[in-house]
């Protein structure tokens, strides 16, 4: 669908070029327009495409510039008009301005206010910070814990490392895999069930960028330890303190990151 | 004496090169199984693993060498390309997931070392059946379906509808070759059924059987076009879920009485995706309801809420196992604040109210408080009626009450405003009760109100004007020529 918008703005294109070889001001102000048009929508196709009130802004201010552009010479102003005089009243033309005037306006002006009046119901929508501000310190089983700054203490441990990696794997297939998925990837079999949706450890952008002290807090403390902002009445993460030691905390952690082949931030 | 020992100087190093390179193509397949399927599969290839009680159904055991899922005739061994398919696309339905990470060649040495654990089953290559094209879906042809599904048996163990039923399906030997209890398959569920849900996937299902389970192969019990004529027909029983945030209810003049009223089936509904309580013990990893479907009416006083989904057994709480039961949860105060309770059951801060019915006693709801999942209490009024129905597979619960009520602090309901709601499902067969159960996220639910006036009123005036405005603009055009 989002691949027609470079289509569009190449017609647009064609129609710009042809009109100024032509010199049709009329087509080439509706030429510049569908080009305009159709870039901005393809903008979509790299990144988030524009919201559809500043779709009408940028348009509305492309429809003023091309109209002050074309109207600073009387000449080809009244070229740029003479098209929609011609349709208006040359006798020849009745056909085309039945069609155009008196059938295809009508038709879309009311279609447009049916668009603007038309009730839109839309459930409300709640803002939602993915990654909290994390938190200095948190009280694990009534033990205090500095989470500013922590590390990992069984990546030191390079002699056991094999057995602490295994253990981490068994923690996390009986703890966290069926959401967090079987590949990590955050699509595991009751995934679907919960909204958000479990995040995946694969990919750049959620434990590569994160300290492994912001992944030990996250995984002891669950929805419950979320800070207000990051509206945590959804979440299905439990909070792991109840169920897991520090060890086992730290034990899949470091499985979490290898398996995936991340790398903590420091 | 110089040609004898380059002769065996060149023997050691070819036969080292092919130790090596053969013992390389091994542990490849090997490091990758151990990594990413013996967490469920077992180390040993026996299912043994850490991941046994917590899936439904268990991880394969491919020790025995018994595969349900093959493209070759009953007691033939699958083809690499069977293997492969399921490490490809996964087991809908279970915690197998399709493996899309890996190279193809990574899947072959994942597909050779799963073949270690039986090698004398794979000694002969099997032989995979024909498939040939299916037959278009016709009226005519799924009506043949329906018969042979009756004569062929078929009804006994997966029931009329299809939803996995049936009788047999439920004696005490129903188990598969591994020992577990099975159930019959639900064909209305097409994103759980673990063989594929195509058409051909049907045929092959039929035509081979399922291996190690009571599901045995019709290849020779029947001919090939009645195969095709029963997929044709399973193939229609599917249902296709419709997901989404939000239901619109929409009004009617008087609310069916009755559960199997053929006027909830004209309603528009909405599919839940259901997940487990995995947030406080008891946590139910295994939940076996995994949608709920949900629509609504409402008239001038009243709305009500049906919610359906499919269970093979009904408890009623007689047979020493918990009763089925299914709650729908409203926070206490409705408003379209961003802040909603807790999903499950509400905290201190924010209370939800419950509707809980049991089928244990399927013409009564209990109107509940939670301020946690500890923290439930009855509530003094109960202004929710039910009515509530079992047939053949298929639970439906209706709950009804006045858009507002007498009793304070109830919420209200009013149309064009969306009041969330969630669900939790229980399955006592699989020992659900409690807040052990299937359950959802937060959902809107809105009672859509009469068009309004203006939807009718502006587009033609505004069309008009325009036309109006043409006309004239062209007369006077036309009178300065």
């Amino acid at each position: 669908m989002m691949k027609i918008y470079p289509i569009i703005a190449a017609i647009g294109l064609l129609i710009t070029v042809v009109s100024v070889l032509k010199k049709s001001p009329f087509f080439n102000f509706l030429g510049l327009l569908t080009l305009i048009y159709g870039l901005l929508k393809s903008v979509g196709l790299i990144t988030a495409p524009f919201p559809a009130q500043v779709m009408t802004m940028y348009m509305a201010m492309s429809v003023f510039s091309l109209f002050i552009y074309f109207s600073i010479q009387e000449s080809t102003f009244e070229a740029l008009l003479e098209p929609v005089r011609a349709v208006l009243a040359d006798d020849n033309k009745r056909i085309l301005r039945v069609l155009i005037v008196f059938i295809a306006l009508p038709l879309f002006a009311g279609y447009l206010t049916f668009d603007k009046v038309k009730p839109n119901y839309e459930p409300p929508v709640s803002a939602r910070i993915v990654h909290p501000e994390p938190v200095s310190s948190i009280e694990f089983r009534g033990k205090p814990i500095t989470i500013i700054g922590l590390e990992n203490p069984l990546r030191k441990d390079a002699a056991n490392m094999a057995g602490n990696l295994e253990a981490g794997k068994k923690i996390y297939y009986q703890n966290c895999f069926y959401c967090h998925g079987d590949d990590l990837d955050g699509r595991g079999h009751l995934a679907l069930g919960f909204n958000p949706v479990p995040p995946p450890f694969r990919g750049t952008d959620t434990i590569a960028q994160l300290p492994e002290s912001f992944v030990f807090w996250r995984i002891a403390k669950g929805w419950r330890g979320l800070p207000a902002g990051s509206t945590p009445w959804n979440s299905a993460m439990p909070s792991f303190e109840d169920l897991l030691t520090e060890d086992e905390i730290w034990k899949v952690t470091l499985f979490i990151y290898e398996a995936t082949g991340n790398k903590p931030r420091s | 004496m110089k040609k004898i020992l380059l002769t065996i100087l060149l023997t050691v190093v070819l036969c080292s090169a092919w130790y090596l390179s053969a013992s390389a193509e091994d542990s490849q397949g090997k490091k990758l199984y151990n990594g990413w399927c013996a967490q469920c599969h077992g180390y040993d290839g026996d299912a043994k693993s850490y991941t046994d009680k917590f899936s439904v159904p268990k991880p394969r055991d491919f020790t025995m060498g018994t595969y349900k899922f093959r493209s070759t005739p009953s007691g033939d061994p699958p083809t690499d390309a069977d293997i492969t398919k399921i490490v490809r696309n996964g087991n809908p339905g279970t915690s197998m997931p399709p493996w899309t990470r890996f190279t193809d060649d990574e899947v072959k040495a994942i597909v050779a070392h799963v073949k270690t654990f039986a090698p004398d089953i794979f000694k002969d290559a099997g032989k995979p059946i024909t498939i040939g094209t299916p037959p278009k879906a016709s009226a005519a042809l799924i009506a043949k379906g329906k018969e042979l599904f009756n004569k062929a048996k078929c009804v006994e163990c997966h029931g009329k509808a299809g939803r996995g039923n049936g009788e047999k399906g439920w004696q005490e030997n129903f188990k598969n070759d591994w020992g577990d209890p099975i159930t019959p398959a639900n064909y209305t569920h097409p994103w759980e059924l673990r063989n594929g849900s195509t058409v051909e996937d049907i045929y092959r299902t039929i035509s081979v059987g399922l291996g190690g389970t009571p599901m045995t192969s019709y290849m020779d019990s029947l001919k090939d076009e009645d195969r095709w004529a029963l997929a044709v027909f399973i193939k229609s029983l599917q249902e296709q879920r419709k997901l989404g945030v939000a239901i619109k209810i929409k009004k009617t003049a008087a609310i069916p009485a009755k559960v199997d009223d053929p006027a909830w089936d004209g309603t528009e509904y909405m599919d839940l995706p259901m997940g487990g309580q995995l947030m406080f013990e008891p946590r139910d990893f295994t939940p076996l309801i995994t949608n709920v479907r949900v629509r609504g009416l409402y008239s001038d006083k009243e709305f009500a809420i049906m919610v359906e989904w499919s269970d093979k057994r009904p408890n009623t709480g007689a047979d020493g196992k918990p009763a089925d039961g299914v709650w729908i949860q409203f926070p206490e105060k409705v408003t379209e604040e961003a802040e909603k309770p807790y999903f499950f059951m509400g905290d201190k801060k924010h209370p939800v109210h419950l509707w809980n019915w049991k089928a244990s006693d399927t013409g009564k709801v209990t109107e509940q408080i939670a301020k946690g999942y500890d923290n439930v209490a009855d509530l003094p009024k109960q202004d929710v009626t039910v009515i509530a129905g079992y047939n053949d597979g298929l639970y439906r619960v209706v709950y009804k009450r006045a858009l507002k009520t007498s009793t304070k602090d109830d919420f209200e309901v009013l149309p064009g405003k969306f009041v969330p709601f969630s669900i939790a499902a229980f399955d006592g067969q699989n020992g659900e009760s409690g807040i052990k159960g299937a359950v959802s996220a937060w959902y809107y639910l809105m009672l859509e109100p009469a068009t309004p006036l203006r939807v009718y009123v502006f587009p033609p005036l505004v069309a008009l004007c325009v036309f109006v405005g043409g006309l004239s603009l062209s007369r006077s055009l036309r009178s300065k020529k």
